[in-house]
């Protein structure tokens, strides 16, 4: 498991300030060490949709913020990402649980989304990233390359055990 | 009175420093036409503005932020409003341009008419709440607005409006236009 501590960390180093989206067991560690962090404000959403617009104004003030959700939520954010985010070329940091595949075998409620997860992604259009505890930060700054350079939303897929034991 | 002359009015009342996010369709429109330029005119993403307003009045503490949206649009993000009751955010102002109806598309019916905005808004944890229907009364008392723009709380006004007989052209610029600008005002 990568230290959340130092991963929050690391992303308040790269200019981000705040935190929203709705809450994944799998980044259960993630969300104890946001309530303790003094960089990164932490807002609680009702739905993903709505993390992205709070994020997306929050960068059209002129800060960076990033948005933490399940990859059920991928389904709820179609509008959001191809109506505002992508349309009005906002870059948009989001980690989304990868859920739906081996762990989640007694969870039949994650499958078809875990089967389509990155099937959804291509078809946004949405470069993505699996993040894995070796290199982690290579991956990052990878992603935030290419959030940056296009200036349009980017995906960290995290799997159970990294971002949470 | 209907929503554009609402808009009209709301123009009196303002600075120009003001940051506007405005829903899409006829009210962002209308902002475009009325407001100072530039500012955040929503093309897409029904539903949102309420977040949007929000997450810029985080950003942006040091300024008014007024998100003005249709009942359509703020119905269908209703949750965010609760987020809004939740943060508490001083400088965040939502003007709700209530006709009962998705105007931009053929005024079908919304289920607006059922609801009490001011109940409703205030048990989401947002304390100054005003609603007014101005189907029946002719004019706004001149405070109202002036209190909206100014005062420095949470705000959300509720206007209930006739729908409007203008028909108002798309926003000429592209929405990365629309940001660029709004970024460099």
């Amino acid at each position: 498991m990568i230290d959340t501590e130092q991963f929050l960390s690391f992303l308040s180093e790269q200019g981000f300030s705040l935190a929203t989206g709705v809450p994944c067991s799998y980044f259960k560690d993630t969300f104890v060490s946001l309530e303790k962090s003094k960089e990164i404000n932490y807002i609680p959403a009702t739905r993903e949709d709505e993390a992205v617009g709070i994020i997306c104004g929050y960068f059209l003030g002129g800060k960076n913020g990033f948005l933490i959700l399940q990859n059920s939520g991928l389904a709820t954010i179609g509008d959001a990402l191809t109506s505002l985010a992508q349309l009005y070329k906002i870059p948009l940091l989001m980690f989304v649980s990868y859920r739906g595949l081996e762990p989640d075998a007694d969870f039949p409620e994650h499958l078809v989304m875990g089967d389509v997860t990155e099937d959804v992604l291509e078809a946004y259009q949405i470069p993505y990233w699996i993040l894995c505890e070796e290199n982690w930060k290579n991956t990052m700054e990878q992603a935030l390359k290419v959030m940056k350079d296009s200036s349009l939303p980017v995906c960290v897929l995290v799997k159970m055990g990294v971002l949470s034991q | 009175m209907k929503g554009a002359e609402v808009i009209q009015k709301l123009n009196e009342y303002l600075t120009g420093e003001e940051l506007i996010v405005s829903s899409n369709g006829n009210v962002s429109r209308q902002a475009y036409n009325f407001l100072p330029q530039p500012q955040v005119y929503l093309r897409g993403s029904m539903g949102l503005p309420v977040s949007i307003g929000l997450g810029l009045a985080i950003s942006q503490p040091k300024k008014k932020v007024i998100v003005i949206t249709g009942d359509g649009n703020f119905l269908m993000g209703l949750s965010s409003v609760t987020t809004v009751g939740f943060a508490k955010q001083n400088n965040l102002r939502i003007l709700i341009i209530d006709n009962e109806s998705y105007a931009t598309t053929g005024c079908q019916e919304t289920v607006s008419s059922a609801l009490n905005y001011g109940e409703m808004v205030k048990g989401m944890g947002i304390e100054s709440v005003m609603s007014i229907d101005l189907t029946k009364e002719k004019e706004m008392t001149s405070d109202l607005l002036d209190q909206f723009v100014n005062k420095e709380e949470l705000q959300v006004l509720h206007i209930r409006v006739e729908i409007d007989d203008i028909n108002l052209e798309n926003i000429p610029w592209h929405p990365i236009e629309i940001k660029e600008n709004f970024q460099n005002r």
